[in-house]
């Protein structure tokens, strides 16, 4: 058995030979510790969403969905799990966008039909009608989501409600509000309760274009762990092929997001693992463009699957 | 007197519900789908393989069962020669998306509607996550802050479970249901590449290969998603019946049934399914007959015409409509409404005596809650054959995973035609789900989409007939009819999803 004396020797050296003899005065100074009272309260609504990034929000790992309503997070309001409902639930929501019920933090999934404002109603009010209030009287928002960071497949060509993202609806509004955008489709969890505790143990995280530069800092293609087979020309030809996947359409090359280091559901698979291209998802011209298929090499791939056969 | 129920929270998306209440009933109640989007016209004009992508986005909650409707259309619109390793892995990647979404329903969506939430107060126990639940309440409450303990309160008046064990097991397997309804999302993200949205589904089968590393992982993870079904959901849904026996009597729609039939057994899309498909009115059970289908947009939001076929489908959005209430369109099946979901998907398998397995757990459970098959439609007969599907549909995985040949293609040959058209249908947890693709010059010309919630939460069609969910309101007692906690049950039981219904 190691004895405290010992203990305090070998921590000192791993500190030294790791050059973190000043780890813990760095983390206490930058670090606050959590005070329950001072949590942000979150006010989350949706607007012209699938809800799938609330359900990613769930699929969180560490710290769990439980943890982060609760110990990092107050969740006010979310029309999925809150038990309350219809007049008493409007009710709540007008006492945090009046201002009456302190301060809180705006969580929006979605994007926002500016073309055809009854596109989106909540209680019979269009759902734009509450952004525009709320901008008053919150802390900040946070676009969650590839629709409302950046209009998604609400607002891809063709649309008929011109939709548009929560950044493009303050800046048609002349409002110009503290707004964190957090693409994907679906977000992942870690990026957004990640940034939650962020901002309660450290203050505003650094963006890069409006969006955690923690986690948007780097393209997936320059992340991916096949960019060897990139490198060495190893390409898949057809679907299902091994190999980097950039002659099928992969979007790795022009999207920001960490999904080759940080993985999905719990860090256990991702697109590209599973022999999938990445569709763009976290990119603001995802599914943008009728021109620009997902899988835009796909004859290629089929031409290539009948060389096979010859 | 007038009551607007909306939004009633606890769902997919964005559904108001218009009643009318007379002494204490209710006498006539509109479901209002209030967020449009669009879909079927977006989808125009694209690459027809964009469509199991794009078409996921419809819901966010079911994405699997969308991309797995596209890509039965795709494949019948290529006339693709699908593996049978492929289609084993369409079902693996489809089937756990059932049952956490039955868990997610039960646990998240539904309990706090029976379960008392306060009896947590009292907990004396010592069980890690309820004393932290406890204590958390606590502080909550004692801060004076507005709103203490959301999201679980306030909540809407009414009797909630007595039995304070019951409320504490049930509260307990609240917290282990998000860790249990994670273990069935990973278990179909090994092949699906990610959940929600699937980027590894495509027509003909799936990107991941089937490897002994991934099998035996998936069926670790489905093994302990099954326990948790038969140990903790299936009691939990018989604690509520037991307190709440009138519910196998509340909520009954009043048209027929209709199932497309879930998991084929062999690649071809027509083999034998694990669930069979049917309609059914009265006791009358006859194939589906997808020309038998019309939408009706008398009181829907679109100026496009009304009561045109599925192939003819057309979305022209008229936002000021005179009378339109609702964004959902009224689909109907001979001009007749029907409901669809679980309680279909049961019956009318069970009425075929097709499957073995759900004529034994039906009977056994009406059984245990001395019912007929009838009170399946119902609001506790929806929970529990959302139960008896996840109990069919977890042994049905473990079987299937057995099935693969690890040696064997996993992905069909693209020979992408020019043209071509195609159905695929499916059972989304909540119920029949049908595709429709027309392709023109290797583009989307038409896609249409006909979702369970569209049927379910339909408003009046041509013809003045309520929607499934209109008609299981009309005539329910409700003690307090601002608030009325019986209808938000009623709603719940169907599990509507309205960016489904509307998309």
């Amino acid at each position: 058995m190691i004895n405290r004396r010992e203990f305090l020797k070998l921590a000192a050296c791993l500190s030294a030979s790791f050059g973190l003899s000043n780890f813990p005065t760095i983390v206490n100074a930058a670090l606050k510790k959590i005070d329950p009272k001072t949590i942000p309260r979150l006010i989350y609504l949706q607007g012209q969403s699938c809800t799938g990034c609330s359900i990613s929000l769930l699929q969180a790992e560490s710290p769990n969905a439980v943890s982060m309503i609760t110990q990092y997070s107050k969740l006010s309001f979310h029309a999925d799990l809150s038990a309350t409902s219809g007049k008493q639930a409007l009710n709540l929501i007008e006492e945090y966008i009046s201002g009456r019920a302190g301060e809180y933090f705006l969580a929006v999934e979605g994007a926002i039909p500016w073309g055809m404002p009854e596109a989106c109603v909540i209680g019979n009010k269009p759902f734009g009608d509450y952004l525009t209030a709320a901008a008053r009287t919150m802390s900040g928002a946070i676009a969650i989501g590839t629709c409302a960071s950046h209009g998604g497949i609400p607002a891809a060509e063709g649309n008929l409600t011109d939709a548009v993202s929560l950044k493009e609806f303050y800046k048609r509004k002349k409002i110009d509000p503290l707004l964190i955008d957090i693409p994907g489709c679906p977000v992942h969890p870690d990026w957004v309760w990640k940034t939650i505790i962020h901002l309660v143990q450290v203050g505003l995280p650094e963006l890069t274009n409006g969006q955690p530069k923690s986690f948007f800092n780097r393209k997936v293609h320059e992340l991916c762990p096949r960019y060897h087979d990139f490198q060495q020309e190893i390409f898949a030809e057809k679907l299902g092929d091994k190999g980097c996947l950039f002659k099928l359409g992969c979007l790795g090359p022009d999207t920001y997001a960490d999904c080759p280091t940080r993985w999905w559901n719990g860090g256990q698979t991702w697109c590209i693992g599973a022999n999938a291209p990445c569709i763009g998802c976290a990119s603001p011209q995802f599914a943008a463009k009728k021109i620009f298929p997902f899988y835009r090499a796909f004859e290629q791939a089929a031409s290539g699957s009948s060389e096979e056969n010859k | 007197m007038k009551v607007d129920i909306g939004p009633v929270t606890r769902l997919e998306g964005h559904l108001s519900i218009h009643t009318t209440v007379e002494n204490n009933i209710i006498t006539e109640a509109k479901s209002v789908g209030e967020m449009f989007r669009g879909f079927e016209v977006i989808l125009r004009g694209r690459d027809p393989l964009d469509a199991q992508q794009i078409t996921q986005r419809i819901c966010g909650v079911c994405p699997y069962a969308h991309a797995i409707a596209s890509s039965y259309a795709q494949e019948n619109a290529y006339n693709l020669d699908v593996p049978p390793n492929g289609r084993i892995l369409h079902n693996l990647i489809q089937g756990p998306n059932h049952l956490y979404d039955y868990l997610l329903h039960f646990y998240q969506l539904s309990a706090l509607d029976f379960v008392d939430v306060t009896a947590i107060l009292g907990y004396q126990g010592s069980d890690s996550d309820l004393t932290a639940l406890r204590d958390w309440v606590k502080v909550e409450v004692a801060s004076k802050s507005p709103f203490p303990a959301a999201p679980f309160l306030p909540r809407l008046s009414g009797k909630y479970l007595s039995d304070s064990e019951v409320n504490i097991g049930a509260l307990k397997h609240y917290i282990e249901s998000l860790e249990i309804q994670k273990k069935a999302n990973k278990a179909s993200a090994i092949f699906g590449g990610r959940f929600p949205h699937a980027t590894a589904i495509f027509p003909g089968g799936c990107t991941q290969e089937p490897t002994i590393d991934h099998i035996a992982s998936y069926r670790s993870l489905i093994l302990e998603v099954k326990d948790f079904i038969h140990q903790k959901y299936i009691p939990d849904i018989l604690a509520v019946a037991a307190e709440f026996p009138e519910y196998w009597n509340i909520g009954q729609s009043k048209g027929g049934f209709m199932s497309f039939g879930l998991m084929p057994f062999g690649p071809q899309l027509d083999s034998k399914r694990l669930f069979a498909p049917g309609v059914l009115f009265g006791d009358k059970i006859s194939p589906v007959d997808f020309d038998a289908i019309k939408e009706d947009v008398k009181y829907s939001k679109y100026s496009s015409p009304s009561g045109l076929k599925i192939k003819e489908g057309e979305l022209t959005p008229s936002p000021h409509k005179s009378e339109a209430y609702s964004w959902v369109k009224a689909p109907r099946y001979q001009g007749k409404m029907l409901e669809v979901g679980p309680a279909a998907r049961v019956m009318v398998d069970y009425l075929q005596n097709h499957n073995p397995k759900i004529k034994q757990l039906v009977d056994k459970f009406a059984g245990i809650a001395d019912i007929g098959v009838g009170n399946l439609n119902s609001v506790l007969g929806r929970h529990l054959c959302r139960a008896i599907s996840a109990v069919v549909i977890a042994d049905f995985l473990l079987e299937e995973t057995e099935r693969i040949d690890i040696n064997g293609p996993h992905m069909a040959q693209y020979d992408l035609p020019k043209s071509g058209v195609g159905f695929g249908v499916t059972e989304a947890s909540r119920g029949a789900l049908l595709h429709y693709v027309n392709i023109e010059n290797y583009k989307i010309k038409k896609y249409e989409c006909v979702v369970p919630t569209t049927w379910n939460c339909s408003p009046k069609d041509d013809n003045d007939q309520p929607g499934a969910l209109e008609s299981a309101l009309v005539g329910t007692k409700v003690e307090n009819p601002e608030e009325q906690i019986e209808s938000n049950r009623i709603v719940h039981s169907f599990d509507p999803c309205l960016a489904c219904a509307v998309h």
